[in-house]
């Protein structure tokens, strides 16, 4: 069953063997302080990605996570002069009703998840450039919020917060995917919808779930991300989705639905942000180089998939669609 | 707080010549790799950063806050001995981001500093991290072209704990001068934006409407581009209207497509401001398309690069007004006064000169 762990773990094979590389061949690498930058650096990433990863398993896709992440931000910091609740709460119930708005269409409507969140993800840019008046404010989290040490405080002066709360999550997130009833619903929408309905799951209340979950996640992905900057970036926006969706792949989920883990998704984002990391370190080399690294690790990893789920390879574990006819000679 | 500006700075001119020779190379490279192919820059003393394209320090508009070593906390050094962390911005596809880099590149050559450097590629929170990183592989001493003025608190935390000083050049970071960073290096973008009104009144005889494209949200470039302008068309041309104002971005795509939107919904308009040279061509090109002429609309840019002033003399903008990107030798000068610990200016404002119909011709060399 290699393949099958290669599909599970290959991102986070891939991740240890550049890690290693990059710790024997970098001064400077393997050090607490540049280990800890990374981390926290990729943990707002890394919760939005958390959300994707269920959307992405019930088959769907979440295009608006960018710019809700870019207006949960400017929310956070403009609600932070009325106190740290204010801060987590405003930013946190816009992003879920923009998220639980995304579900009603698509589970409800019966509309394309492309198309809807490809509509609330300009609604949400223009949500933010409306709060932000064109962009021309920048709020400010003020001094002596109480937000700001907890997010920028570290465990034993080595691990970032940021970085503990994504373990936390992903820890719960794995457990629900992988071990609840509810985790079952969400592969079984993403495998079949059609034989999950006749089976009496919920596929409708399952969708508007993801959709909800998807846009808490970036809410609360922007939220700390502006309170780590102590203020509210109005220049985030498109592309951050797309590094989602990216690392979600990498992490081994199937874009088809019905297959996918979260831990996949964390090693995923983990290797897009080493990468980046490697690439600043190595003198010389252009950083126009990580998106063309980033986007060869996509290419192999679906080359991968496509390998490994053409009929007759020993199947994942987890229903992922139907079977296509038999070929013979397949790559 | 010293009350009067110590920084001692050589004049530019005095620069030794190998470093003109470099930047000449590179000039002439980048002037070969432009579209249209002009001579190389530079003239008779064969110098790439010439008497019209070295920056120069305006020393009144600098302010008299200094900050030297002990204020700011940190170490003393010598600047041939540290490695220095250059971080870039935006993607160099813009004449102004590939000047500044080269500038950058050229100096630290010419003094034989280690450089290191990194490109955020527009993506703000990769500019963080391309910091975070730099300090990880040594830098002690950070030069940086801030993507937005906000959203440093990482860096600025971790830079005050090592006592790591920040030059920023082009645009400016939130913060406290002395505490947070060292000095700015930069122009005055509300005089660019005067001056630039300056250029539309007389373009328009004082009457008709004027539409802005704004750069980028979010960063003291834009916003004080626009004050300065606005300012100035209400204090003195009361028969002037702002009728249009919206962001193209900095970018060529970005003020192509606004002015397209533009010219659909108010056909009339007398003159477009543009706050980049970029923005600005990408307007031409939006007017041509619209059947317009040279000179149908009279187009007032900020830079100075190469294609711009080209276009003056076509006929097709009116005038450019310069923002110097040759960072390098005032930001080098900067960091070693610095480490060597006598006072520098915490505002260090360059003058800009402007281009029209009258000098464009004989002075495009001097143009990036």
């Amino acid at each position: 069953m290699w393949r099958d762990l290669f599909q599970r773990h290959g991102a986070l094979i891939v991740l240890a063997a550049v890690v290693v590389a990059a710790g024997a061949g970098l001064d400077g690498f393997l050090t607490a302080g540049n280990l800890d930058n990374v981390a926290v650096g990729a943990s707002f990433l890394a919760v939005i990605a958390l959300g994707m990863t269920f959307v992405i398993v019930t088959g769907g896709i979440d295009l608006s996570v960018g710019t809700v992440f870019a207006l949960a931000g400017v929310l956070a910091a403009w609600a932070s002069q009325y106190g740290s609740a204010a801060a987590l709460l405003v930013p946190l119930v816009v992003c879920g009703a923009i998220g639980a708005l995304n579900g009603a269409l698509i589970a409800r409507a019966g509309l394309a998840p492309f198309i809807v969140t490809l509509a609330s993800m300009l609604g949400s840019l223009g949500l933010m450039l409306a709060v932000s008046r064109e962009g021309t404010v920048t709020h400010l989290v003020p001094d002596g919020l109480a937000l700001t040490p907890l997010v920028h405080g570290r465990l034993l002066g080595l691990v970032g917060h940021p970085v503990l709360l994504v373990v936390v999550l992903f820890a719960a997130g794995g457990v629900v995917l992988g071990r609840t009833r509810w985790g079952q619903y969400v592969y079984a929408v993403g495998g079949n919808e059609q034989s999950a309905a006749l089976m009496g799951v919920p596929v409708g209340g399952v969708k508007a779930a993801v959709y909800t979950l998807s846009g808490l996640c970036a809410g609360l992905a922007g939220t700390l991300n502006a309170v780590w900057l102590g203020s509210g970036v109005t220049i985030f926006g498109i592309g951050t989705e797309l590094e989602a969706i990216a690392a979600v792949v990498i992490g081994g989920t199937l874009l088809t639905g019905g297959y996918g883990f979260v831990a996949g998704t964390l090693a995923g984002v983990l290797l897009l942000k080493v990468v980046q990391n490697v690439i600043n370190a190595v003198g010389g080399l252009s950083s126009a180089y990580q998106e063309v690294v980033s986007g060869l690790f996509l290419v192999v990893v679906v080359l991968a998939q496509k390998w490994l789920s053409r009929p007759g390879a020993a199947a994942p574990t987890a229903p992922h669609g139907p079977s296509g006819p038999a070929r013979t000679g397949a790559p | 707080m010293n009350d009067t500006p110590e920084y001692a700075h050589p004049s530019p001119r005095s620069r030794p010549r190998l470093l003109t020779v470099a930047a000449a190379c590179t000039l002439v490279l980048l002037a070969t790799a432009c579209a249209r192919g002009e001579e190389p820059a530079g003239g008779g003393d064969g110098g790439g950063d010439t008497e019209g394209q070295a920056q120069v320090l305006d020393e009144a508009a600098a302010g008299d806050q200094t900050c030297a070593i002990d204020q700011y906390g940190g170490q003393g050094y010598d600047l041939s001995d540290v490695k220095v962390g250059f971080s870039q911005s935006e993607a160099e596809s813009n004449p102004f981001r590939i000047t500044e880099t080269e500038s950058i590149k050229a100096e630290a050559q010419e003094r034989g500093v280690e450089l290191i450097t990194s490109n955020a590629q527009s993506d703000f929170s990769r500019q963080i991290t391309d910091v975070q990183d730099l300090i990880s592989q040594g830098a002690e001493v950070l030069i940086i072209a801030p993507l937005n003025s906000d959203g440093w608190k990482p860096v600025l935390d971790e830079t005050r704990e090592r006592g790591i000083p920040i030059i920023t050049v082009d645009r400016a970071i939130n913060g406290t001068a002395c505490e947070d960073f060292v000095t700015f290096i930069g122009s005055d973008f509300a005089e660019q934006g005067r001056r630039a009104a300056d250029k539309t009144i007389e373009a328009l005889d004082g009457e008709g409407e004027v539409a802005i494209l704004l750069g980028t949200a979010g960063n003291n470039v834009t916003t004080q581009r626009t004050e300065g302008f606005k300012e100035r068309i209400g204090a003195e041309a009361p028969g002037i209207e702002i009728v249009f104002e919206q962001s193209g971005d900095f970018t060529r795509e970005g003020g192509q497509s606004v002015t397209e939107q533009l010219v659909q919904s108010d056909p009339g308009i007398d003159a477009i401001y543009a706050q980049n040279d970029e923005m600005g061509i990408g307007a031409v090109t939006a007017l041509e398309g619209a059947g317009k002429g040279p000179g149908d609309v009279a187009i007032v840019t900020v830079d100075g690069t190469r294609g711009a002033v080209e276009y003056i003399i076509d006929g097709w903008i009116h005038a450019v007004i310069e923002s110097n990107p040759r960072f390098g030798p005032l930001a080098f000068e900067a960091a070693e006064a610095f480490g060597s610990g006598e006072e520098v200016g915490t505002n260090l404002i360059i003058t800009d000169r402007e281009y029209d119909a009258s000098n464009a011709e004989a002075e495009v060399g001097d143009a990036y």
